[in-house]
């Protein structure tokens, strides 16, 4: 299997160019391209499937649910479907985390936006990812795109905490909550992966993917692809291959901050941040996760130091520094 | 930019190094086919480069600009060069100029180091080199087969004159005092006399009401921690007339780079925490008014504590440079991958990258990548627990 990037233009410098599509990876191989293969969470995808009977009425959506439950997989097979042999150039898919603010939003959606179809679409189909990444005034702002381009375009707000949304948003959405999908649905869908793939996995083994991944199916399939690399899918293969993830150096950073390591322990998160790009926020979610899995007797004091620094970083300030400030007095908890 | 907005346009222009912009001049009016390839050595900021692009134009060449990164190995070397080594005449007048020659590195990657020299010995066009120093292995190879013109340190005097012809044709004023520190400063470096020129003349007011002198960031920083009382900390802190960004910035490199008790770490990042807040939500509601109360939550950082220095950097050069150099790197790869997997690039990395090359480690995955992404992966696959 091939995943192929060039970077041809060597003077144009950092532009690699992907020739050959990801479909190495069995997360996008397989992806599910139509709501009736999406696992689980039947109630939504029935609902969707009578709202888009009639696409002309289907009105702006918010899909919200932890990650790797389906969220964007079934905003991409409602696209597909509605648009049919036009989705690529009739889709817009963007992901909050990795646009540079509302402006570079704004710029994108307008020019996607800018003319009616020309083909015999509805619509033509916006899809936002990790929209709660954005600020409430960034939001604010996205209001007014979403109004400005209702006559052309529909919108797929996704978030993982719902909460984080504006009301005048979630207002002007049909909201769908994804729920996390249940162990026997995330087994059989890994056994049959599995069988397709032709590798041999004893129950322990998937078992144990699960265990690990916790009802996020892209995390387990790819653990279950990682343990396959080694040969068959075994407990003692899928352990070799667990704890590869970065979640695990977040885990390392909050033992090696509540320590006393200050400088190790910032050191480590900044090359998460600066050289891997784990977002912010993402680190801080881990952290969290981080906190609750290690059971500590002061749980709820470090807990609270946490609040205190994404609340600060929340309302403007820079994150380099309230994370740093945060590590040094996560160091002095257990002193 | 001052720097750059006051680069020579002829090299008449340019100071100092007569004798090698002269040397220059001639071998370019006497160049022919064969002649020797020249090497410019010399510190940064006296005008290696720019001397190479005057002169380039002044004899009406085509510039092929190479730096190290483009010359790193064989291959593209030769993809780039061949066509004007090729006399494809639809290129012009080209000539060659390599800068920062002496960046050629690269585990065993020998090969880009080697095709240069190949290429400097049968010179068919103009090839200029620059460095800043010439005494690696590689640099002795490649001094073989060229001629070297070395470029010294720009004399204070002439830096004296260049430097009040910029400020008079910006038409800005610098003290006699502040005039003598910047050009101390440079050591012969004149970009770096300008940027800090213009640092000064820009960084803060001349007529503040304070009635005490402006100091710069450095010795502010110095004399606030070392200062005797809590009033002097004060005057001091209240003479650093910079941008409020930089002043939170640069107690915070200072603190960060300091060897403190975890308690005393912890306090005084709290208080610069505090004061990145205020900062940010004057920057978000624009109420500079605010900005009055900063200086009140900076000064509680005081206490008499000589291990607290200015530091500009606050974190290790292993560190800063896996960040420019592999970080921009995974970046750009993981913000492709992450856009097939249609997911965030911050949740590639932390979920997908570390699998994917597990299995490219296993052999069961294969990426094939440009060449310049080739270290990187192997780098991160070695790096993998
Ligand atoms: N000899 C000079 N006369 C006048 N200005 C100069 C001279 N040298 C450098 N400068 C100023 O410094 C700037 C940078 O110069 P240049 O790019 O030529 O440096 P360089 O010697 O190539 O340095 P490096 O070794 O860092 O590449 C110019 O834009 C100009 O403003
Ligand atoms: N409900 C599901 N049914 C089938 N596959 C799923 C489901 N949820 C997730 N997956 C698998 O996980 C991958 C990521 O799912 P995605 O829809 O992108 O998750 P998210 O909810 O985070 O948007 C998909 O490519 C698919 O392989
Ligand atoms: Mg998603
Ligand atoms: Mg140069």
């Amino acid at each position: 299997m091939y995943i192929t990037i060039t970077n041809s233009d060597l003077l144009v410098g950092f532009e690699p160019r992907v020739h050959m599509l990801a479909s190495g990876m069995w997360v996008e191989k397989y992806r599910p391209q139509t709501l009736s293969e999406v696992v689980n969470q039947t109630e939504i995808i029935g609902s969707l499937e009578a709202l888009i009977k009639d696409p002309t009425d289907m009105p702006h959506l918010l899909f919200s649910g932890s990650a790797g439950v389906g969220k964007t997989t079934t905003a991409l097979c409602i696209a597909r479907q509605i648009l049919g042999e036009y989705v690529r150039d009739y889709t817009l898919e963007l992901n909050a985390s990795d646009e540079r603010g509302i402006g570079m939003v704004r710029e994108k959606v307008k020019k996607f936006s800018r003319y009616a179809g020309m083909a015999d679409v509805p619509f033509k189909i916006i899809i936002l990812d990790e929209a709660d990444e954005m600020t409430a005034d960034a939001q604010t702002a996205l209001r007014r795109i979403i109004e400005d381009t209702a006559r052309y375009c529909r919108f797929i707000l996704i978030a993982n905490n719902i909460s984080k949304i504006i009301d005048p948003i979630q207002s002007r959405c049909a909201t769908f909550k994804f729920t996390s999908i249940p162990q026997d649905d995330v087994i059989n869908h890994l056994e049959s992966i599995a069988k397709k793939e032709k590798v041999k996995a004893d129950k322990k083994g998937i078992q144990a993917i699960y265990d690990y991944s916790e009802g996020d199916l892209r995390h387990a399939i790819n653990l279950l692809q990682a343990t396959a690399s080694l040969g068959a899918v075994t407990e003692e293969h899928v352990r070799a291959s667990a704890g590869l993830t970065k979640t695990t150096d977040v885990d390392e950073v909050l033992k090696i901050a509540l320590a006393g390591k200050i400088t190790d322990a910032r050191e480590k998160m900044i090359e998460l941040i600066k050289v891997y790009g784990m977002s912010e926020s993402d680190f801080l979610k881990y952290l969290n996760s981080a906190v609750f899995k290690s059971k500590h007797e002061k749980l709820s004091d470090i807990l609270e130091v946490i609040a205190k620094y994404d609340y600060r970083i929340l309302v403007g300030a820079n994150p380099e520094i309230q994370l740093s400030a945060l590590l040094a007095e996560l160091g002095k908890i257990e002193s | 930019m001052w720097s750059e907005k006051h680069r020579p346009q002829n090299v008449s222009d340019m100071i100092g190094n007569e004798e090698s912009r002269a040397a220059i001049m001639e071998w370019f009016a006497k160049w022919k086919k064969g002649t020797k390839p020249i090497l410019l050595v010399g510190p940064p900021g006296i005008g290696k480069t720019t001397i190479a692009y005057l002169t380039a134009k002044q004899f009406g060449y085509d510039m092929i600009g190479l730096n190290a990164s483009d010359v790193r190995s064989k291959s593209r070397i030769n993809e780039i060069l061949s066509p004007v080594l090729g006399n494809v005449s639809v290129l012009g007048t080209p000539m060659i100029f390599v800068d920062e020659v002496d960046g050629i590195h690269g585990r065993g990657d020998y090969g880009g180091a080697e095709a240069l020299i190949q290429i400097l010995k049968e010179p068919t066009v103009p090839i200029v080199l620059a460095a800043n120093s010439d005494s690696s292995e590689k640099m002795k190879s490649i001094k073989k087969v060229v001629k070297t013109i070395y470029f010294k340190p720009i004399p204070p005097r002439l830096l004296r004159v260049y430097l009040q012809n910029i400020l008079k044709k910006e038409a800005a004023k610098l003290s006699p005092g502040s005039l003598i520190k910047v050009i101390d400063k440079s050591h012969g470096d004149i970009r770096s006399m300008i940027n800090l020129a213009q640092s000064f003349v820009t960084g803060f007011n001349p007529q503040t009401e304070q009635s005490f002198e402006s100091v710069n960031v450095e010795d502010g920083i110095n004399a606030f921690f070392k200062a005797k009382s809590l009033d002097e900390a004060r005057s001091v802190l209240y003479s650093m007339q910079i941008d409020p960004r930089q002043k939170i910035d640069a107690f915070y490199s200072s603190v960060i780079t300091s060897n403190l008790d975890n308690h005393t770490f912890s306090d005084l990042l709290n208080i610069l925490s505090k004061a990145d807040v205020l900062y940010g939500k004057i920057m978000r509601t624009q109420n500079w008014r605010l900005l009055r109360y900063l200086n009140e939550i900076l000064i509680k950082l005081y206490k008499n504590d000589e291990r607290i220095r200015y530091s500009q950097y606050n974190l290790s050069w292993p560190l800063l440079n896996r960040i420019r150099w592999d970080g921009r790197k995974i970046k750009a790869f993981s913000l492709l991958m992450a856009k097939k997997l249609h997911l965030s690039s911050s949740a590639f990395v932390t979920i997908c990258l570390p699998y994917l090359l597990f299995c490219v480690k296993n052999k069961t995955l294969e990426v094939v990548l440009d060449t310049e992404f080739d270290d990187i992966i192997e780098k991160e696959i070695e790096l993998l627990k």
